[in-house]
């Protein structure tokens, strides 16, 4: 009976598998351990982010101003750090909060005044993104100490730092989601949320939690990508909710809810970002190479749900 | 409770957010120092010489009078200034005849997004990156890296930190840039006027640092010219021309020149200011190329252009690499041969001059096609 529930992740594999192959095939420096890992650092910002946005899908929301969060929790890392003199691990715990805050007030919104996600968090993105920019007033914060850069530049046993921290939060969100009541309760809230109500689960309850959980992993990518680029930029994280959202679709999370897994999100994080990098280094260039993720992307979907649809 | 909470700090996130915009003035957000030129057309100090202050590629190839394959990664591709510098690359390689040089970037002035397209290449293996930078500081790890696996790295147009590159060709002078700019505006405009600036964003190196020494200059040299505001426009035509139009609604009357900050910018606020009717009545000046002004400029709408020949500017950064790579061009050098340019100079430590800023204007904007 598990076969059937990962079936789409299954398929998921063995495309990103034949793709692996035939872009290892035409270069090879593409299947170097040095360049798979490499990719792993660049593509933690968007996973990180991809693991709560599962968890929003799967409940029939989304959040799109994840991006506008990572903004807000660059700008008030940097600049707590310079302009109010907090110490730098302080920092980082206050821009946390605050992508934890933010993340909250999404969540407040939606339950409180039950409006759709969709809209609250296009009002939000607007919001965040405009704080980050008047907060900053355009000054990039820079001149870091050293040790700061360790999580997004440096390695242990070998592996980028970051490819640890998200393995570890891949691991608890996959467990959380797979074998906890809360896990099952988003599922349920996402098949028939009215059903979930009066099955006596807190509905509500969860879906701060879920919210919250997107602030705070944007919040962590905010800070993975300062320590990675050694500044901060009010336009950090611009764009950023549309790649989470189409490797958690790709994924296999249906965008209506009830589906999906962290699993089919890692596959279809590893999928966009492998097939970016082995295409370039095939020599395609920049704009032909978005043109080739957009054709695959359809096409993994189409067969993953024809796939789905013939079984039934 | 919870409901008093979610008010409270969401009037809190409103007022901090509105406080924070209410910004008046802004000097160009680098917080590098300034260095504005002498009035009118009084001497100019020589730059001071510095001690050379570029990285060092570790245990370079030597390929001295070899092939070698060059990739430009300029800030975004798709545009018409980076199309003219990439075909000053293109001149420069034919000329030489050993450089085989491509461009690539992405289709947005993302500094991220540019990161992961000189990443991709150091792993493909280059002999050369050429790069115009969206963020001089973010920029630095990827180059370093690049000057880590022996590849050679020559910026131009916008700058990393200089540790991060060999050298860097400037097309000019910042403050002559910024001199130019603001003598033609005040030509214009008179005295007594005001003026707003668009640009492309606040942490743009080059444009950052031009804003900054405007400031510097007009404050010096024109006291009473007024500055009303900074916008973004991110390189994008369309929001450009939205910027434009707000501001000219916003200031009315009051505004009476716009200073575009790229060769996206100032065609749209050209193009702005005709929408509005109000040619003659509020100026253009700005950066940008011949072709794109050629309209505005024929029908009197904007009478001059700065700028320098980004053609020049791809082809000078493509002879630089060339020189490097054979060795001609050492850390601590006064000067380089640049092909049909001639003798460049170094200035700053490891800059090279192209040459002082151009006027285009009726006269002789016929002549150009790029």
């Amino acid at each position: 009976m598990r076969w059937l529930l990962i079936r789409h992740e299954i398929i998921l594999l063995a495309i990103l598998v034949v793709a692996l192959i035939g872009l290892g095939f035409f270069n090879d420096r593409f299947l170097t351990l040095d360049n798979l890992l490499n990719q792993g650092r660049l593509m933690t910002e968007i996973g990180l982010i991809a693991l709560p946005m599962t968890f929003v899908i799967i409940t029939g929301g989304i959040d799109l101003s994840v991006g506008a969060i990572v903004g807000l929790c660059a700008i008030l890392l940097g600049y707590s750090w310079k302009n109010w003199g907090f110490p730098l691990p302080v920092a980082v715990v206050f821009a946390l909060g605050v992508g934890t805050l933010a993340g909250a007030v999404n969540g407040l919104v939606i339950t409180r005044l039950k409006a759709p996600p969709l809209i609250v968090t296009i009002a939000t993105l607007a919001l965040y993104r405009g704080l980050a920019e008047g907060i900053s007033k355009a000054h990039s914060v820079r001149g870091y100490p050293e040790s700061f850069y360790w999580l997004g530049q440096g390695e242990a046993l070998g592996v980028p730092t970051q490819l640890w921290v998200l393995g570890a939060c891949m691991l608890v969100a996959g467990v959380a989601l797979d074998r906890t009541s809360f896990g099952r309760t988003l599922y349920a809230m996402g098949s028939n949320e009215m059903a979930a109500r009066f099955s006596a689960l807190s509905v509500d309850r969860t879906k701060l939690i879920v919210y919250a959980l997107s602030g705070l992993m944007s919040g962590l990518s905010a800070y993975v990508l300062v320590s990675r680029v050694t500044t901060t930029r009010s336009d950090m994280g611009l764009g950023y909710e549309l790649d989470v959202v189409a490797a958690v679709v790709l994924g296999g999370a249906s965008i209506f809810g009830g589906s999906g897994s962290i699993w089919g999100t890692a596959i279809g994080l590893a999928m966009i970002q492998l097939l970016k990098n082995g295409l370039a280094l095939t020599g395609v260039k920049g704009d032909a190479t978005i043109v080739v993720i957009g054709v695959v992307l359809i096409a993994s979907v189409l067969i993953a749900s024809s796939l789905e649809r013939r079984r039934e | 409770m919870k409901k008093l909470l979610l008010a409270t700090a969401a009037l809190a996130a409103l007022a901090l957010g509105s406080a924070g915009a209410r910004a008046a003035q802004w000097d160009g957000g680098d917080d590098l120092p300034t260095n504005p030129l002498a009035c009118g057309t009084g001497a100019n100090p020589a730059p001071a010489a510095k001690a050379y202050d570029g990285g060092q590629p570790t245990n370079p190839a030597n390929k001295a009078g070899k092939e070698i394959t060059v990739v430009d990664v300029p800030k975004l591709i798709g545009i018409g200034y980076f199309n003219a510098t990439s075909k000053g690359i293109q001149d420069a390689a034919k000329e030489l005849g050993s450089v085989k040089a491509s461009t690539d970037g992405p289709t947005e002035a993302k500094i991220d997004e540019q990161i992961k397209f000189i990443d991709n290449y150091i792993t493909r293996g280059v002999d050369g990156i050429l790069f115009a930078a969206n963020d001089p500081v973010a920029i630095a790890p990827v180059l370093k890296k690049a000057l880590g696996k022996g590849i050679h790295v020559v910026g131009y147009d916008a700058n990393s930190t200089p540790d991060a590159r060999e050298w860097f060709v400037n097309q000019a002078q910042f403050n002559g840039i910024a001199k130019a700019m603001v003598d033609n505006m005040a030509k214009e405009i008179g005295e007594d006027s005001a003026f707003a600036i668009v640009t492309s964003t606040f942490t743009t190196p080059n444009q950052a640092r031009w804003i900054a020494e405007m400031h510097a200059y007009a404050d010096k040299c024109h006291p009473k010219l007024q500055w009303l505001e900074t916008v973004e426009a991110q390189e994008d035509n369309v929001l450009s021309f939205n910027q434009a139009t707000t501001l000219i609604n916003k200031h009315g009357d009051k505004l009476k020149g716009l200073f575009g900050m790229t060769s996206v910018a100032t065609p749209a606020s050209a193009e702005a200011v005709t929408k509005a009717k109000l040619c003659g009545k509020v100026a253009v000046v700005g950066l940008a190329t011949p072709n794109a002004m050629k309209p505005y400029v024929n029908t009197g709408c904007v009478k001059s252009v700065v700028l320098w020949n980004p053609v020049d500017l791809g082809y000078a950064a493509a002879e630089v690499l060339r020189a490097v790579v054979d060795g001609k061009l050492k850390p601590g050098a006064t000067e380089v041969e640049a092909g049909k340019l001639g003798k460049l100079q170094v200035v700053n430590g490891s800059e090279i001059l192209l040459g002082a800023p151009y006027i285009f204007d009726k006269e002789n904007i016929g002549k150009f096609d790029f």
